[in-house]
């Protein structure tokens, strides 16, 4: 049975008894991500979907608060109205998970979900300003605030962000939006194996063109993306935002640029805007299936590099963004969690999540990245002064 | 901020101009920022700001200096870098002035440091005697060593490496008289010759004097001036330093009186700040209060008053000039364009070292007092200077000239001497042949 | 000295012992590392919050992460306080000790250990000035964003320990946004790092918790931090306003119209005279109020957002619009606005506040906060981020006068609570310090604090990194 509170005063009644009872709970929005962390161990689920709707919306501040419960579909529409988006890009992973249901954007937060443009302009956490949560002690906790700029007391909101339900449910956000740039273009560099594309966006993020997107699709994806209309060959896809006036220049600049690394190509507003989200939805890992999938955070110059090192000793197929920095990956067979993750300790740190996979997978793997003692001690002790009773979601990220 | 005087302490002049100086400070700290001792020792004991809130807790509780305030106000090389960035407007120069003269007033140094300072005093501010301990100094070189084993002793350690390898040469240009142009009269105005300089490298006044004669300005080397005060100023020797004013201004004063002066010329930046300061050294003092202010106002480093002259712009040469601008040049005189801009107009490619607004760690005696952080200082310095891969230096002073000279194979000449060469003079022999 | 806030009272089982607890740090540390005579621990009693001062027990001034590590081992066991020190430029007493605290003072680690072009990250030990970095890279055409006003002298670690923004935040993001990880050591004398060249934490966002936690989670020594393409070109232009209405309604209108400039500076008429005395920037002196609004980009790009903003202007009536014409101009611009603290120490002392309010109630809170200050028969000027909401009112007094400095402070506080009250809050880049504590509970209810709380004793058990500060002396949980 779901529990679907519709106050904040509801929410924390049910935490509240639930805490009395140690009885645990699976804090949930849309359950769009349902199949991210852990496999945790059985609990009532508590959805934020009957908290709902825009409590203000200030267009002229950049500035949106919502209920948790509302779903992203809502809050898009109402900041396209406007002209204004979500500067991070909110992935929708219900493809890639093979899920149903309707995202929320507590949801986004609750998992610091961000897309292409994260590498830029920041992730969710970035964006969010303040929070109101209801803490493992049933008690309603407000963080942060409206403001853009804010260091009063301890940044909780940051805290929260990215704690996929386990410190507290979330039950209002309010986060800043961005103007929807004028126009977009692209810049397609074609036949590039994944060393010379690393070096092409590093050159490319030296430029003071500031380019918004940086992926690298290799032939194995390329031609799932556009309907398999991108040029022949690899593509290392820039992406530039801005105004129309602008756009061009910077567009042309950075065109010149990169006709050294190989043959350049240009997509106009539309098919930028397709290719981007289907980057940011991993569109051909969006496959039915429940072959492993691994969203790895790296060092951008060392994307490239772990993936050719585990080539040579596992069936994997992966795609870049973030200038490289993220990389998505799927796994014939085996997810290779161990091999993976000494790779990526021995490339200079970094971070891989299992995001998909068939349950007898899940149950055997660690789906985030471990941590050093020292840090899993505080985080467990964070854990435990947010949630004392060990209610929300145990075991889910550790 | 907050201070707490008495107003029998206020009474006294000096006191009373401290804590106005005091008054302004926010005590915001981008002064450590740019301080030569706290980029260095990252203390910020050994910061203006230290330093300032030190002075404040002695002067306000009127205090004897101690072995920890000396510690601090002794490592400040009054580079007054902290003056320029200060956004306040505190007068931290006149406030370590009054520091040093408390601290040479109250407090006893240990006996070696007590000798070397008196050394220092006795011998540097008098040419023939300078002359004859760097004959001295030559042959000591070989204990220098040995001296630096011990840290007493290490300033005349110091002392020996500075001193220059071959015997300065005779010159005229400290002899005193006044120097006819050769065309057209269109100024007159008289040069410090000073008290180290002349004996270490004549050849910077030689070349003011070529090339003020061509320029057409009468050059007056009057009879009777010699140190500026700079030297004991600096160790808070207040009356020494206010005797060699009185001297100077008496010496100067009597050629205005005589024939006019446009400016006197001075081609040490170090020397400048201090003469430009005789007005406020001499504030106190009815005798002598009007006609210090009244020297100090007709100070002109040699690149202020050539860029009166206007001189004609020349073809480019093909020469990498590295510009170092002494911290008296820049921070205690604000002349930064000046000297730049001249040698740009000789046809110079001037380059500007980085980190610019560092010391170079000579500051007056402070490469023989601190030896250590000198050495650091020059290091850093030798470093920026030669990352510019210029072919020669220019800077204004000769402080800086002896410091820098014995830390890179650079050759280093004064602004003077490059535009003496631009405008006809002889070719410098530092300078290497191409 | 101002005296209505009050410190921790000392810990006797610490003062007892001071002989002693020198006596083991002269054992930790190189003597040329260690202050402790009575003298020389004055300066180190205050910081820019210089109206409060309480003289430390000692100073540490490690030169590695080891030393730091073994100074926290130390003090954990004994219960001595701690209390970190950057450059010492706090405006709220974020770095101001007390009798019974070693300060802890990462001056002397101000190194740039690594520059990586390709991951556009730099990775700098925590004494390292904000502005080293970005002149450190600026010749190969990068910069490091966050530029607080004291960017000169302020150090990484307390950008971190303040979440620090600047002018330029409007685009780029404060500290937060700018850091990718850090080397810490916790109270206990562990090491750990947090980040690194990747993006976004692996399990809980540490990294988001510590920055802006006023050290009191435990002591950075080394961060990663993001590193941006310098634009091609970046202009700041003058406009001038005959009342700050219209500046604060053209400011809303520039952010509502879908543009954002790298940053839009306010500055009221005592502001403006101020600042130009020292700069000599050519700030029109002939007007209530003044916005420097900077644009950047390529030539195009600026034209294109100038003409738009210049438009907007014109509808509010603007005055005088003045485009910097050269680097040199564009630099003197920015020095005035820059040092308008330091600047306004030429006329008389001051406290700055630092609350942040929506756009909206810019000009709302200006008029209410002419109004406090008359009523305290006081003065003030204003120069703040408007592009963000981001008010620092000057109030000026006379820290020789006990009673002006009480007025001073009085009046600082009803502005802050102004500031809470019309949606804002009470710090946005300066930290609640010591100056802003024991007005908390005007922004925070009970339960909101008690969760911080218990989330900072998460970090240190028994509250001894920098304890005086952030939260409200009462209402502590026991330790």
């Amino acid at each position: 049975m779901t529990l679907i509170p519709n106050s904040e005063t509801d929410a924390a009644y049910v935490i509240r008894n639930a805490a009395s009872e140690g009885k645990k709970l699976a804090l949930c929005g849309g359950n769009t991500r349902a199949g991210f962390g852990n496999a945790a161990e059985p609990a009532e689920m508590v959805s934020s979907t009957g908290l709902s709707g825009i409590v203000d919306y200030e267009p002229a501040e950049m500035v949106m608060t919502v209920k948790a419960g509302t779903p992203v579909a809502e809050i898009e529409a109402a900041l396209a109205a406007n002209r204004q988006m979500m500067a991070f890009e909110p992935m929708d992973h219900r493809g890639v998970m093979g899920t149903l249901g309707e995202p929320t954007i507590g949801g986004v937060f609750a998992a610091n979900v961000s897309g292409p443009r994260r590498f830029v302009s920041g992730a969710a956490r970035d964006s969010l300003l303040g929070i109101r949560f209801i803490n493992g002690r049933g008690e309603p906790i407000r963080a942060g605030g409206r403001v853009m700029k804010n260091v009063t007391g301890l940044d909780l909101v940051k805290l929260l962000a990215g704690s996929h339900g386990t410190l507290g449910f979330l039950t209002e956000v309010t986060f800043r939006v961005l103007p929807v740039p004028q126009t977009v273009e692209t810049i397609v560099i074609s036949g590039l194996d994944d060393a010379a594309a690393a070096k092409a966006m590093a050159a490319a993020m030296a430029l003071p063109v500031e380019v918004s997107g940086a992926a690298h699709l290799p032939q194995t994806v390329r031609f799932r993306f556009l309907g398999g209309g991108l040029p022949a060959g690899e593509a290392t896809v820039l992406r530039i935002e801005g105004l129309d006036a602008s756009v061009a220049v910077r567009a042309e600049k950075l065109a010149a640029v990169m006709e050294a690394f190989g043959p350049v190509s240009r997509l106009g507003l539309e098919e930028s805007q397709t290719l981007w989200r289907q980057i940011r939805d991993v569109y051909p890992y969006s496959d039915g299936t429940l072959k492993p999938v691994w969203r790895v955070s790296i060092a951008p110059s060392a994307g490239h590099q772990l993936v050719a090192a585990l080539r040579l000793e596992a069936g994997v197929d992966a795609f870049y963004d973030w200038q490289g920095g993220l990389v998505w990956m799927r796994m014939e067979a085996d997810p290779e969690a161990e091999l993976l993750r000494r790779y990526i300790r021995a490339l200079g740190g970094g971070h891989a999540t299992l995001m998909r996979a068939s349950d007898a997978v899940r149950a055997q793997t660690q789906a985030f990245e471990p941590q050093p003692d020292a840090v899993a001690a505080l985080s467990a002790r964070v854990k435990q002064k947010l949630d004392p009773a060990g209610i929300f979601c145990p075991g889910k990220m550790g | 901020m907050q201070t707490n005087f008495t107003l029998a302490q206020l009474a006294d002049p000096h006191v009373a101009e401290s804590e106005q100086i005091l008054r302004r400070c926010v005590h915001c700290g981008f002064c450590t920022a740019t301080c030569p001792t706290y980029v260095t020792l990252g203390n910020e004991l050994d910061s203006p700001r230290g330093r300032i809130y030190l002075i404040k807790d002695m002067l306000e509780n009127g205090r004897a200096a101690d072995e920890e305030v000396v510690t601090h106000i002794d490592r400040c090389l009054s580079c007054l870098a902290c003056v320029t960035t200060c956004p306040s407007g505190v007068d931290y120069m006149h406030l370590v002035d009054h520091a040093r003269i408390h601290i040479e007033n109250t407090y006893r140094r240990p006996l070696i440091d007590r000798l070397i300072r008196n050394l220092l005093a006795a011998v540097l501010p008098y040419p023939a005697r300078f002359r004859t301990a760097l004959g001295f100094a030559r042959l000591g070189r070989p204990f220098a060593p040995l001296l630096k084993r011990a840290s007493a002793l290490r300033p005349l350690g110091a002392m020996l490496d500075l001193a220059p390898r071959s015997p300065a040469r005779a010159s005229d240009s400290a002899k005193p008289g006044t120097r006819i142009p050769e065309a057209g009269k269109r100024g007159r105005v008289a040069i410090l010759s000073g008290c180290a300089q002349p004996v270490l490298d004549p050849g910077i006044n030689e070349a003011t004097l070529r090339l003020l004669a061509r320029l057409g300005v009468e050059v007056v080397v009057p009879e009777g001036e010699g140190c500026c005060g700079a030297l004991v100023h600096h160790m808070g020797r207040e009356e020494q330093a206010l005797d060699f004013a009185r001297r100077n201004v008496d010496v100067w004063t009597r050629e205005i009186d005589k024939g006019g002066l446009d400016a006197i010329i001075i081609t040490a930046s170090g020397c400048g700040t201090t003469i430009k300061d005789y007005g406020h050294m001499l504030r106190l003092d009815p005798a002598y209060a009007e006609k210090a202010a009244r020297v100090s106002g007709l100070a002109k480093d040699i690149t202020e008053y050539l860029s009166t002259l206007d001189l004609p712009r020349l073809e480019p040469k093909r020469l990498n000039v590295a510009y170092h601008s002494a911290c008296s040049m820049q921070h205690g005189q604000k002349i930064t364009m000046a000297p730049k801009n001249l040698l740009k107009a000789a046809g110079f490619t001037v380059r500007d070292p980085g980190e610019g607004h560092l010391c170079c760690g000579s500051a007056g005696t402070y490469n023989i007092l601190q030896p250590e952080i000198s050495a650091q200082l020059k290091a850093r310095k030798v470093r920026n200077i030669e990352a510019t891969k210029a072919d020669v230096i220019a800077t204004g002073n000769i402080g800086c000239i002896t410091q820098i000279a014995s830390g890179t194979a650079i050759p280093i000449l004064h602004t003077v001497e490059l535009l003496d060469w631009a405008y006809g003079g002889p070719k410098p022999e530092k300078i290497p042949a191409r | 000295m101002a005296d209505t806030i009050r410190f921790l009272k000392p810990r006797e089982a610490v003062l007892s012992r001071r002989a002693a607890i020198i006596a083991d740090l002269t054992d930790l540390l190189p003597p040329e590392c260690l202050v402790h005579e009575a003298r020389e621990l004055v300066p180190f009693e205050t910081d820019a919050f210089v109206s409060y001062r309480r003289l430390p027990l000692a100073v540490a001034l490690p030169k590695t992460t080891a030393q730091v590590a073994a100074v926290m081992k130390y003090c954990h066991r004994y219960g001595i306080p701690v209390v970190p020190r950057g450059a010492g430029t706090s405006l709220s007493g974020g770095a101001i000790p007390q009798e019974d605290a070693v300060v802890l003072g990462l001056s002397k680690m101000s190194r740039i250990l690594e520059v990586d072009y390709a991951n556009r990250t730099a990775t700098v030990q925590a004494g390292v000035t904000n502005l080293n970095i970005s002149e450190a890279v600026g010749i190969d055409g990068f910069f490091y964003a966050p530029d607080p006003s004291s960017q000169l002298a302020c150090t990484i670690g307390g950008n971190i320990g303040m979440n620090s923004g600047g002018a330029h935040c409007l685009k780029y993001g404060v500290t937060t946004n700018n850091l990718l990880g850090v080397k810490m050591v916790l109270v206990d004398g562990t090491v750990i790092e947090l980040g690194g060249k990747h993006l976004d934490a692996a399990g809980y966002d540490l990294l988001g918790l510590v920055c802006g936690s006023e050290g009191q989670l435990g002591i950075v020594t080394e961060a990663v931090v993001r590193l941006i393409a310098k634009p091609e070109g970046a202009r700041p232009v003058l406009f001038g306003f005959d009342t700050s209405e219209h500046a604060g309604a053209c400011v809303a209108d520039i952010i509502g119209s879908g543009i954002i400039p790298v940053a839009i500076e306010f500055m009221d008429k005592p502001a403006i005279e101020i600042c130009e005395a020292f700069a000599h920037a050519g700030y029109p002196l002939d007007v209530e109020a003044l916005l420097i609004v900077e644009v950047e980009g390529s030539e195009a790009e600026m034209e294109a957002m100038l003409k738009a903003i210049v438009e907007i202007a014109g509808r509010h009536g603007v005055k005088t619009v003045r485009e910097s014409q050269s680097a040199t101009e564009a630099a003197l611009i920015w020095k005035g606005r820059k040092s308008a603290f330091g600047a306004t120490g030429r006329i008389a002392d001051y406290i700055c506040m630092d609350g942040t309010v929506p756009l909206g109630k810019l000009s709302y809170v200006l008029n209410k906060t002419s109004e406090i200050v008359d009523r305290f028969g006081l003065r003030v000027a204003n120069v703040f981020h408007a592009g963000d909401g981001n008010m620092h009112p000057l109030i000026l007094f006379n820290a020789n006068d006990p009673e002006d400095a009480a007025r001073a402070e009085e009046a600082g506080n009803e502005i802050l609570k102004l500031c809470v009250d019309a949606g804002g809050c009470l710090t946005g880049e300066h930290g609640v310090g010591i100056e802003k504590r024991d007005l908390m509970r005007h922004q925070y209810s009970e339960a909101d604090l008690n969760q911080q709380m218990a989330v900072r004793s998460a970090f240190d058990e028994d509250w001894i990194l920098n304890p005086s500060k952030v939260f409200p002396l009462d209402g502590r949980p026991a330790a």
